[in-house]
C-alpha cells in the first residue's frame, strides 16, 4: 500500500513536471517572436518597451542570425529616446560595421548619424560636427548630399558654409527636382554666390541663369525685397506672407497666372497695388 | 589755339561708365588738336582700365571691413588714445600730416580711395534699396524658412501619395492582377525612405506634426519593404497589412492629405 503511494506521487510528479515543462516551451520567446514584437513596439513609437526586447533578444540568442538586425532597431530605439543619442550613435556604426549588414539598412543608419550628430552639435557638442563633415566625401550619393544639407542647417554659419561645394554640385548635376530645390534653398542659406555660379554652370548654353525679383513697398517704404532663381519661382510666390498673397488674390492674380505673365512678358514688371497702399512689384531679369 | 578741355559734367560722365556722353563733347576729334586729344583720350582709357584692374582689389578690401562696427573701433582707439596722448603720438601725427602736405596727389589718391571705396560699401552693402541692379542673389532666412515650408507641404503630398499606391500595390501583390516586381519595390521603398529624412526637419514644426505621425508610421512600413528583397510571403503580406488596417493608415494617409492640400 505504501509503495503503490509513492509510485501514484512520483508519476503526478512527472507529470506535474512535463506539463509545466511543456507549457513553458511552448511560451518562451524565440528571437523571431521578440524580433517581431519589438518591431511592432518601434512601429507605435513605444522606445523603451521595444528596446527590452530589443536587449532581451540579443542577450538571449546572441548568435541569432537577427541579432545584428536588431542592433539597427536598437539605434532606433535609442535616438527615440531623449539623452542616449551618444547610443544611438554607436548603435548604429556597430551595425554598419556588420558584415551582412543590408544596404538599405545601411543607408538609413548613415542618415541617422547625420541627424544624431546635428542635434548633439546643436546641443552644444561642437566635436560632433566632424560625424556630418566627414560624411561630404563619402562614397555614397545619397550620404553625402544627406550630410551637405544638415551641415547647411547648423547655426555656425561658417561650418554651414563647409557644405557648398556639395550642394552646388547637387544643384550642377542632380535631375531631382526636389533635391535639386532644396539645395538651391540651401545655397541662398549658406552661399548666395556659389548658387549665382552653379546656376550659372549649370547653363550650359552660355546664358545666364534666370532671376526672379520680388519687391513689395508699403507707403513708398521697401518692406521686402527677393531675388532668387527663376527656377523657385512657383515656390517663392507660394512662399509669400499670407497678406500679400490675399492682395494677389483679391486683385485676380494666383501664383499659376503670374509666371505665366512673367514668361510671356520677361521684361516688363508686373505691379500690383493693395488696397492699403501697399505695391507688389515682380519681374525677371 | 582753342583747347577742348573736359568739364566737370563730362568727367563724371567718363568716371561713371557713360562714356559716350563725355566723348560726344570733349573726346571727338576737333580741327588742328587732334594727336593732342588721342593723347588725353589714351591717357583716359589707361586710367579706365586701371580702376577696373583695382576694382576687385577694392570690392575685397571693402568685404574685408566690418563697416558697422567701425565707427565704434575709430570712436574706441579715439577716446583710448585721447587718455594717453602724448608728445610721441603728437609727433606721429604731426608726421603724416606733414606727408600729406608734403605730397598732396598722395593725399588726393587716398581721399578718393576712401570716397570710392564708402560709396562702394553702400551700394554693396544695400541691394534692398536698389533691387533692379545686379544679378546677385539674395532673400531673408525667414523667407526661406517659409519657401522651405512650402515645399515641405508639398513633398509630404507627393510622399503620402506615393505611400498609399505602394501599400495599395502591396495588397494586392495577393491577388492575381500585375503589380510591382519586388525589386522595383524594393528601391522605391528605398527612394521614400531618402526622402522622408529630408521632411523630418520641417515636419517637426508644429503646423505639420499630424502629417508627421503618419508619416513616421508609413516609414517604418517602408523600412520593412526595402529589405524585402523576394515576393512577399503569405505571411509577410498579412502582417503589413494587419498593421495597415488595424492603424486604418489608408483613412489617416487620406485625411492629413486633404488638409495639406488646402495648404498648411
Amino acid at each position: 500500500m505504501k509503495k503503490r503511494t509513492l509510485l501514484l506521487l512520483l508519476l503526478a510528479l512527472v507529470w506535474g513536471l512535463g506539463a509545466g515543462a511543456a507549457r513553458a516551451s511552448a511560451q518562451a520567446p524565440t528571437d523571431e517572436s521578440l524580433f517581431r514584437e519589438a518591431k511592432l513596439l518601434v512601429f507605435d513609437k513605444s522606445w523603451q518597451t521595444a528596446l527590452d526586447k530589443i536587449d532581451e533578444l540579443i542577450d538571449r540568442f546572441p548568435s541569432s542570425p537577427l541579432a545584428g538586425q536588431a542592433l539597427f532597431y536598437k539605434g532606433e530605439c535609442l535616438s527615440g529616446l531623449v539623452g542616449r543619442e551618444r547610443d544611438a550613435l554607436r548603435a548604429y556604426k556597430s551595425y554598419i560595421r556588420l558584415e551582412d549588414a543590408k544596404p538599405s539598412l545601411v543607408e538609413e543608419s548613415e542618415g541617422s548619424i547625420v541627424d544624431l550628430a546635428f542635434d548633439l552639435y546643436e546641443g552644444g557638442d561642437a566635436s560632433a560636427l566632424r560625424e556630418i563633415e566627414s560624411r561630404l566625401d563619402h562614397p555614397s550619393k545619397v550620404v553625402r548630399y544627406y550630410a551637405a544639407y544638415k551641415l547647411s542647417l547648423v547655426s555656425d554659419k561658417r561650418e554651414a558654409a563647409k557644405a557648398a561645394p556639395v550642394l552646388s554640385r547637387i544643384v550642377e548635376t542632380e535631375k531631382d527636382p526636389e533635391l535639386l530645390d532644396r539645395a538651391r534653398i540651401a545655397l541662398m542659406r549658406v552661399s548666395p554666390g556659389s548658387l549665382r555660379s552653379a546656376e550659372d554652370r549649370a547653363h550650359r548654353a552660355g546664358s545666364t541663369a534666370r532671376l526672379l525679383r520680388i519687391r513689395i513697398r508699403d507707403k513708398g517704404r521697401e518692406v521686402f525685397a527677393l531675388a532668387i532663381p527663376f527656377a523657385l519661382a512657383d515656390l517663392a510666390l507660394n512662399a509669400m506672407d499670407e497678406d500679400d498673397k490675399a492682395v494677389l488674390r483679391r486683385k485676380g492674380y494666383d501664383v499659376a497666372k503670374i509666371i505665366d505673365q512673367l514668361s510671356k512678358s520677361k521684361e516688363s514688371i508686373l505691379r500690383i497695388a493693395g488696397d492699403d497702399g501697399s505695391i507688389i512689384e515682380i519681374w525677371i531679369e | 589755339m582753342r583747347r577742348n578741355t573736359m568739364t566737370k559734367t563730362d568727367w563724371a560722365a567718363v568716371l561713371s561708365g557713360d562714356r559716350d556722353a563725355a566723348g560726344g563733347r570733349a573726346m571727338t576729334p576737333g580741327d588742328g588738336d587732334l594727336p593732342q586729344r588721342r593723347a588725353e583720350a589714351d591717357a583716359i582709357d589707361r586710367i579706365l582700365e586701371e580702376t577696373a584692374a583695382v576694382r576687385s582689389e577694392i570690392r575685397q578690401a571693402v568685404a574685408s571691413v566690418n563697416w558697422d562696427a567701425l565707427p565704434a573701433v575709430i570712436a574706441g582707439r579715439a577716446l583710448a588714445a585721447d587718455g594717453r596722448a602724448g608728445r610721441g603720438a603728437q609727433t606721429r601725427a604731426a608726421g603724416w600730416l606733414a606727408a600729406f602736405r608734403m605730397k598732396p596727389a598722395l593725399a588726393g589718391l587716398a581721399a578718393g580711395l576712401v570716397v570710392g571705396a564708402a560709396a562702394m560699401y553702400f551700394a554693396l552693402k544695400a541691394p534692398e534699396t536698389r533691387p533692379g541692379s545686379g544679378g546677385a542673389y539674395y532673400a531673408s532666412g525667414e523667407f526661406l524658412d517659409r519657401a522651405e515650408l512650402e515645399m515641405a507641404r508639398r513633398n509630404t503630398l507627393d510622399y503620402l501619395d506615393k505611400g498609399q499606391y505602394m501599400l495599395l500595390d502591396v495588397f494586392e501583390s495577393a491577388g492575381p492582377g500585375p503589380v510591382l516586381p519586388a525589386a522595383v519595390r524594393s528601391a522605391r521603398a528605398r527612394d521614400l525612405l531618402q526622402k522622408k529624412k529630408y521632411l523630418n526637419a520641417q515636419l517637426e514644426g508644429l503646423r505639420m506634426v499630424k502629417a508627421k505621425a503618419i508619416c513616421d508610421q508609413i516609414e517604418m512600413l517602408f523600412l520593412e519593404l526595402s529589405q524585402i528583397d523576394g515576393e512577399l510571403t503569405a505571411a509577410e503580406l498579412g502582417k503589413i497589412r494587419g498593421l495597415v488596417e488595424e492603424r486604418q493608415l489608408l483613412l489617416k494617409i487620406n485625411l492629413v492629405r486633404k488638409e495639406l492640400e488646402s495648404g498648411v
